[in-house]
């Protein structure tokens, strides 16, 4: 087991190099850079052949790449172009936003799918189960971002409503902080409800067929003992796996409802930073999304042995 | 195939998603003749007029007609759809079939190379991309596509590598069949049941991505008419024109529902596991 | 729906509503004076909430030209002198100036102002200011509104004298530009530039900046003017989405936001709520590259300018709330022509035809329209522009670019056609000599007219009032019949404001002028 997991860390170096080198060069194909629109109107040649300097912009690309490399090897993401804030601690203070955003979400998402997914199982084909099916796959079809301004707009209106605005984090004022983050919560929940809906109510369907399950209830138990004790357990390895996945897309994937939201998390450092040009920013960014979630995957992997005894890893 | 059928009729909610992507399928194809007016042509007396009899839906912020718009745009959502899924399902299937196939090294390559693509998060690999190859409706094609390559191709590796382990094709091996022939006859009909769930999945990920990529300004460029694009610029006169966005996001919705109807429901008929 | 589900839609329903009651106590507590108690009949806390539509990018005057930086470090800087309310220059760091001659300007220092460090500000200050503006490697966006100073010499601690290389009417207008400000030396040798610090002798203090989220401002206590500003507290919130901000702003959240036309439309008669509006100094611009092929023969620029509507364009794109304009913003006053009379502007289809017809292109020709993705106005003009144009053939294809890459699109001159958004700035010469000239650093048209080029540098060293206004009349009429740019319109600008502010006025040339405002 512990060899298993040391593999899998190992193999997780050349990912996370390849990461770096194409996100670092893919940023420089695109046309603009930060010197230009830092000046905007204003560019005159001079001015923008000193900002490129001051950056190392004008040093051949490897170069780049290697000094920028060496120093996120020593835990130095370097300086933003734009504001000269260093990186790093800036990525962690915004991920620890997204961060709980995604945790909010998903658990949004599992309090309202779990449970219906289940009945859903349960009573295969019956109308309940076509309801359940129906209503989680509009969830899913909704484009997140109409959803979000439909219900800013209707709860601005009808209730007067606003979020607060100004971000405060869990640990300073809880209330604050989880009225900021429960309507976009919402709205990443409901549009992830459908797939882990679906996932259970197919586990749980699986599970129910399988021999055990009729031996136990062969054996004359219960309904609910043979769901709550034996399907339920079984059938929360695929559940996990896929909370595991959507917690990965999740922090890459909060970008447009942090825009609507004001939150000020990963996505929108990447956002901006891709809009201003500011690759430093966006490179350390990225790379940082992609190590967490190569490592979140990892351990779903190592959870789904652990809970499996079934599955056993070289 | 028959019997495919059979199930898919008994199975009435993949039915309904097929009888509704097959009207959108109709609605592109027949677009000239079902829309009354060009998805372009601007009425500029008639800016932001409710639902009419003339303008059906309604029109937009330059006097377009919407309902010619959606109409449009059916073709250019479903082409979006279409292509963008067809070039992942297509690498995926390639670089899957190779991978799973041979193994050892050169699965190796291959894997990683689409575990990096995989590390990224969807939206911003797509973003990166277009912001490289500038915003177009081709490349918005390729961005999706490029983002659902290691989808595809995990995919089909894991299902070539369990029917591998079958004993005919161990046996067919043996006696030296060539890998093209044994790829194309024992494996590729034996992976298709995931694949083609994947497809219908991928093809609802893909418009919903157009839409996220046009609501940032980076989608289809105007003034064609995509549903994403529609529905962006709806956003600013929802309030006093809700028309502007109820319509565009109802054709959506509407698509997408359909698409994950009948891929849930194709899930279950093609699922052996689940056969009773 | 079953019991179970029933339940836990209830629950749910449940903590989402008491979530929102919190909300509503919890509304008037703000950051850092949470021991005021609301009491009615006490007086409000002086904190105004501005929603900000951008991210500042970054807090260096001399170095960020961004709208979004702009609106927060006028609050922290000051320069040497300012705009009243009717764009008359008036003191600010100066007392007053003089000038021995025309090519020397003296001014005399306010004495005892003081840093926000608590240092006094000198004209050792001044100097060193200008002179990093002018340092190469500063690289500063302003530097080429003060290449004509030749040199800086401090006659004292409360006086300075600018020598200019030549006569330079536009030179004290230049001085009110926010980016013009004194910083403290000091403050910039400790940090190496100030995006991320802000020590000026503003009325305002910088406090904090939370990225992406808010920059936080405090009453500068030793502000010159004794009486100023009348609020304790400013804070700017980063808020990029427009429905976001229109719900802000509806339910109190935030006290004031600019808002486009539509929502401007919407929230004038709401209660609680006032929308201030005010013409700007902008106009939309279609920018030609002179050397295309095509677009290199003056007919056709021509045929292109009859052939659009611009009253058409304010219609549509700003819900009929944008002036005509030329080069010059309309509401730069006198210095503004009136354009509606200008034959090119007539929108006569048959004229543009027989112009395109002449220049050999009776059949119409395919060309590209570039603009930026970024802002919702650009595309639509762009859009409109399509349809206008194709009535006399020319087929137009549309290019949406991102912001970043549309800055670069116009410095490397890469565009056929341009549509965008200027400012006029604040004195004409900007408008007609630095966007205009062969050698203007801002003319990325590939334009060059010898005639014209004379022209406005004439109207640079005449110092005399009517005779450079006749100069630049003359400017201004010439660049409309050689249409090296079409000009469009110059859009009002909107601000949505809650009731409790008091002493709000936008004006065109500071749209955020909130040193007199109160709350109540």
């Amino acid at each position: 087991m512990y060899a298993y997991i040391l593999r899998r860390l190992f193999m997780l170096i050349p990912v996370l190099f390849g990461v770096s080198i194409v996100i670092f060069f893919t940023l420089r194909i695109i046309p603009g850079d930060v010197a230009a629109t830092i000046l905007g109107t204003d560019a005159t040649p001079q001015a923008l052949a000193q900002l490129r300097e001051d950056f190392g912009l004008d040093q051949p690309l490897y170069q780049q790449y290697f000094s920028w490399m060496g120093g996120v090897l020593t835990g130095d993401f370097g300086e933003s172009m734009r504001t000269g804030q260093e990186v790093l601690p800036d990525i962690m203070s915004r991920f620890a936003i997204t961060f709980e955003l995604t945790i909010l979400s998903a658990f949004i998402s599992w309090i309202i799918a779990i449970p219906l997914g289940i009945i859903a199982g349960i009573k295969r084909n019956s109308k309940t189960d076509f309801g359940v099916r129906i209503i989680s796959l509009l969830g899913v079809s909704v484009p997140n971002f109409a959803l979000a301004t439909v219900l800013i707009l209707v709860l601005s209106l009808s209730f007067s409503y606003s979020p607060p605005v100004g971000y405060v984090g869990f640990f300073e004022d809880p209330i604050t902080n989880l009225q900021i983050l429960l309507l976009p919560a919402i709205v990443l929940g409901t549009s992830m409800a459908g797939a882990v809906m679906r996932m259970t109510r197919s586990s749980i369907l699986e599970i129910l067929r399988q021999d055990f399950i009729r031996t136990i209830r062969a054996k004359g138990a219960k309904e609910r003992v043979v769901i709550f004790n034996h399907a339920l357990r079984n059938a929360m390895i695929p559940i996990l796996t896929i909370i595991g996945m959507q917690i990965g897309v999740l922090l890459g994937g909060t970008v447009i409802i942090e825009q609507i939201f004001s939150l000020p998390g990963l996505g929108q450092l990447v956002l901006t930073g891709i809009n201003q040009r500011d690759v430093i920013v966006v490179q350390g960014a990225v790379l940082f999304i992609a190590f967490v979630f190569v490592i979140i995957n990892l351990i779903v992997d190592i959870l789904y042995s652990y809970l499996d005894p079934r599955i056993t890893y070289k | 195939m028959r019997e495919f059928v059979q199930r898919l009729i008994d199975d009435k909610i993949g039915l309904i998603g097929f009888i509704g992507i097959l009207v959108v399928i109709i609605i592109a194809i027949f677009a000239p003749l079902i829309a009354p007016y060009a998805p372009d042509k601007m009425f500029t007396e008639h800016v932001l007029e409710g639902p009419s009899g003339e303008f059906l839906f309604g029109t937009d912020q330059f006097g377009r007609d919407i309902f010619s718009r959606i109409v449009y745009g059916a073709q250019v959502s479903l082409k979006v759809g279409l292509i963008a899924v067809g070039i992942g399902a297509t690498a995926g299937l390639i670089f899957g079939l190779i991978a799973g196939y041979f193994q050892g090294k050169v699965d190796q390559v291959i894997m990683r190379v689409m575990d990096v693509f995989f590390a990224f998060p969807d939206i911003l690999l797509a973003l990166t991309i277009v912001a490289v190859l500038g915003p177009s409706l081709t490349n918005t094609m390729i961005a999706i596509g490029v983002v659902f390559t290691p989808v595809f191709t995990r995919l089909v590796r894991s299902a070539v590598m369990s029917v591998k382990e079958n004993e005919y094709l161990t046996s067919a091996v043996a006696i030296g069949v060539h890998p093209v022939k044994i790829i194309a006859k024992h494996i590729t009909p034996n992976i298709m049941a995931p694949f083609i769930v994947q497809i219908t999945l991928a093809l609802s990920g893909a418009i919903l991505t157009e839409a996220a990529l046009s609501f940032l300004g980076l989608g289809v460029q105007p003034p064609d008419p995509s549903w994403g694009v529609m529905l962006n610029a709806s956003r600013t006169y929802m309030e006093f024109a809700p028309w502007t966005i109820i319509f565009p996001v109802t054709a959506i919705v509407f698509t997408i529902f359909c698409f994950n109807l009948l891929g849930d429901s194709l899930r279950d008929i093609l699922d052996p596991k689940l056969k009773r | 729906m079953n019991k179970k589900g029933f339940i836990l839609a209830f629950l749910f329903a449940s903590v989402m509503a008491l979530l929102i009651a919190c909300s509503d106590n919890s509304n008037t507590d703000e950051p850092g004076n949470d021991n005021d108690s609301n009491n009615d009949g006490e007086q409000a806390e002086q904190v105004l909430k501005i929603a900000n539509d951008q991210e500042p990018a970054g807090l260096d005057p001399h170095k960020t030209p961004a709208h979004s930086s702009v609106r927060i470090y006028s609050q922290v800087y000051s320069g040497l002198v300012q705009f009243d309310a009717d764009m008359n220059v008036v003191g600010d760091l100066a007392v007053d100036w003089d000038q021995p001659d025309d090519q020397t300007y003296v001014f005399n220092l306010r004495e005892g102002v003081k840093f926000h460090n608590d240092r006094e500000m000198t004209a050792e200050d001044v100097k060193y200011s200008f002179e990093r503006i002018l340092d190469e490697e500063t690289a500063s966006h302003i530097a080429s509104y003060f290449s004509n100073v030749d040199s800086i010499e401090v006659l004292g601690d409360y006086q300075i004298q600018f020598n200019l290389k030549s006569a330079d009417a536009t030179f004290l207008s230049n001085l009110t530009n926010a980016s013009a400000a004194v910083v403290a030396k000091e403050v910039v040798e400790e940090n190496g530039d100030l995006q991320q610090v802000a020590v000026g002798t503003g009325p305002f203090v910088f406090e904090e900046w939370v990225p992406d989220n808010r920059v936080v401002l405090l009453k500068n206590e030793n502000y010159y003017d004794e009486n100023l500003p009348k609020l304790d507290q400013v804070i700017y919130y980063t808020m990029k989405d427009e429905a976001a901000r229109m719900s802000a702003i509806r339910t109190g959240e935030v006290d004031l936001t600019t808002v486009s036309a539509q929502s401007a439309d919407l929230i004038k008669d709401q209660e609680g709520l006032e929308v201030k509006d005010y013409q700007s100094l902008e106009y939309s611009y279609v920018g030609f590259n002179n050397e295309h092929e095509i677009l290199s023969n003056e007919k056709v620029r021509q045929a292109l300018s009859l052939a659009t509507n611009r009253e058409s364009v304010a219609d549509i794109v700003w819900g009929g709330d944008a002036v005509v304009s030329g080069p010059v913003a309309p509401s730069m006053g006198d210095w503004a022509i009136d354009v509606t009379e200008h034959e090119l502007y007539s929108n006569n289809l048959e004229k543009a035809k027989e112009l395109l017809a002449e220049a050999g292109y009776e059949n119409g020709f395919d060309i590209t329209i570039t603009t930026a993705s970024t802002y919702a106005d650009m595309v639509d003009t762009a859009q409109i522009l399509q349809q206008q144009w194709a009535e006399i053939g020319v087929n137009a294809e549309i290019k949406q670019i991102e912001w970043g890459e549309y800055i670069d699109t116009w410095v490397n001159k890469t565009a056929d056609i341009l549509v965008g958004r200027n400012g006029s700035g604040t004195d004409p010469d900007r408008a007609l000599n630095y966007f205009f000239h062969t050698e203007g650093s801002a003319n990325v048209w590939n334009f060059s007219n010898a005639d014209y080029d004379e022209l406005v540098t004439k109207g640079k060293t005449t110092v005399d009032l009517a005779e450079r206004k006749a100069i630049y009349d003359q400017a201004q009429n010439d660049l409309l019949t050689l249409s090296p740019n079409l000009f469009l319109v110059s859009p009002m600008k909107y601000v949505a404001v809650r009731d409790s502010v008091e002493g709000f006025t936008p004006y065109p040339h500071d749209g955020e002028y909130i040193l007199e405002v109160t709350k109540k």
